[in-house]
């Protein structure tokens, strides 16, 4: 089974669709969403629609959970909050019974997927530095965690007697004998300073994880959200990456 | 202490400082830099490092190690040298660098330690003797009515009931790392990590305090006397 795994899309649908024609390529057999496919972006709804229609399984992120109402957004940062509450005045009735139906998580064998963390999940802790990924293997009854929300394509090792290794994302096979959080980076809004669309491939045959960085019209993404008179700090960001 | 950067696709992907005198480059995980990936071998590559020189050695790997793309069985390592192996390159300086060009939040530096002497000294000593024989400062555990003293000689010394902490303690709502020691320009801060679970000095929680002689600190079931080190 070859799997495409993508993530915080954002409503950023030019993003999704360039990824969506990047994964037609890679011959998968399934595309599973990690959650965040709304907030920030300009296209909450396209991108829905989009994720609905061509992934498997569906995860809940912090973004979704906030659109429903379920999330105090009271800690997100001003522009978060503004963004967070003007996707939840687009959400249709149509739009809210898609994202009623996304997953906290799913495990697929030795495979978790979860949107934030497997450590207290429904609090999306990050996981950006070794201790936190500690606290995540502590958690984990599985080999392999593929996760999103930080918008950091990075690549977590358990050790033993040691804090777990970091890496940058990057095409690897997993140690069948080793546990490893994969974070799959952000489709819609990337923050390692590469601006490009990322997501991630897992292969459960040749057990190897590729990752892909996909070109998209980021000037339209940008201007959609100018017209929908977004917070001009997420607007901007999409052009660095950061 | 030199450093190595590892880079995938022209992507720095993890940088590695090291003391060590030996480090092992390979794909299984017994090595000291883990490469997964085709192309490289189980045990591909060494390098040692002596007072004067680094030296990266192939270990018959199957696909052979480059430096400066020409392929080498052995080779002194000079400051830059890029050494390649399968489709990583291992970039070599002498001198591990402050400045760095990371990307978004990430800084995948590694220190490499020879062997962490976990065995803990008994201690019944009183605590000029400590402090005098290791001239740093000191936590002071008393644990099962037995004294454990834990030497606050790293620049992070890290408390809670994980597998691998410095400092083990026990307790229900304890964090797998509860709380750190860092050391400051020679003055020691305790940080609390903990989600759940409170860490007290003399009796209040703390989220950060600079400690001073004589502080107790509470973690879980188990409680330290810091003892401040000569300066």
């Amino acid at each position: 089974m070859r799997l495409a795994i993508i993530s915080d899309i954002h409503g950023n649908l030019e993003a999704l669709v360039s990824v969506l024609r990047h994964i037609e390529k890679q011959k998968v057999d399934k595309i599973h969403c990690l959650g965040d496919v709304v907030g920030y972006g300009g296209d909450p709804v396209g991108c829905l629609e989009l994720i609905s229609e061509h992934c498997d399984i569906k995860l809940m992120g912090n973004h979704e959970h906030a659109a429903l109402g379920l999330d105090d957004t009271s800690d997100y940062n001003p522009a978060a909050k503004k963004a967070a509450e003007w996707t939840r005045h687009q959400l249709t009735d149509r739009a809210q019974s898609i994202v009623n139906e996304f997953e906290m998580s799913h495990v697929l064998d030795q495979i978790l997927m979860v949107h934030a963390s497997p450590y207290e999940p429904e609090q999306w802790p990050y996981v950006l530095t070794p201790e936190a990924a500690l606290d995540a293997f502590v958690e984990l009854k599985q080999k392999l965690c593929f996760l999103g929300h930080s918008h950091v394509p990075q690549i977590y090792c358990e050790r033993d007697e040691e804090l777990p290794r970091m890496q940058a994302g990057h095409d690897f096979l997993p140690d069948p004998d080793s546990r490893y959080l994969v974070n799959v980076g952000s489709v819609g809004q990337p923050r390692d300073n590469d601006p490009r669309a990322c997501y991630a491939v897992f292969d459960d045959k040749e057990y190897e994880v590729l990752y892909h960085r996909v070109d998209y019209d980021i000037d339209t993404a940008q201007e959609k959200m100018e017209q929908a008179n977004l917070p001009r700090m997420l607007i901007a960001r999409l052009s660095f990456g950061r | 202490m030199p450093e190595i950067i590892v880079k995938f696709d022209d992507k720095v992907i993890e940088r590695i400082v090291t003391e060590k005198k030996r480090i092992s480059i390979g794909r299984t995980r017994d090595n000291d830099i883990v490469l997964e990936n085709r192309g490289v071998s189980r045990k591909h590559a060494m390098i040692e490092f002596n007072d004067r020189a680094a030296i990266v050695m192939d270990n018959e790997s199957l696909n052979g190690t480059f430096v400066n793309n020409r392929k080498i069985t052995e080779e002194v390592l000079r400051d830059e040298d890029v050494i390649t192996i399968g489709k990583y390159q291992l970039i070599y300086h002498t001198e591990h660098s402050q400045e760095h060009d990371t990307g978004a939040d990430f800084d995948g530096t590694m220190i490499l330690n020879t062997k962490r002497q976990k065995k803990l000294l008994e201690n019944d000593r009183v605590e000029k003797e400590l402090v005098s024989k290791y001239g740093g400062s000191v936590l002071l555990g008393e644990e099962n009515a037995e004294f454990t003293e834990f030497r606050l000689d790293r620049e992070v010394t890290t408390i809670g009931k994980a597998k691998f902490v410095h400092i083990k303690v026990k307790g229900f709502w304890i964090s797998p790392i509860q709380a750190k020691v860092t050391n400051e320009n020679g003055h020691h801060v305790l940080t609390n990590l903990g989600k759940k679970g409170k860490t007290l000095v003399n009796g209040e929680p703390v989220t950060m305090c600079n400690l001073k002689n004589g502080d107790l600190i509470t973690v879980g079931r188990t409680t330290f006397k810091y003892v401040e080190g000569c300066k």
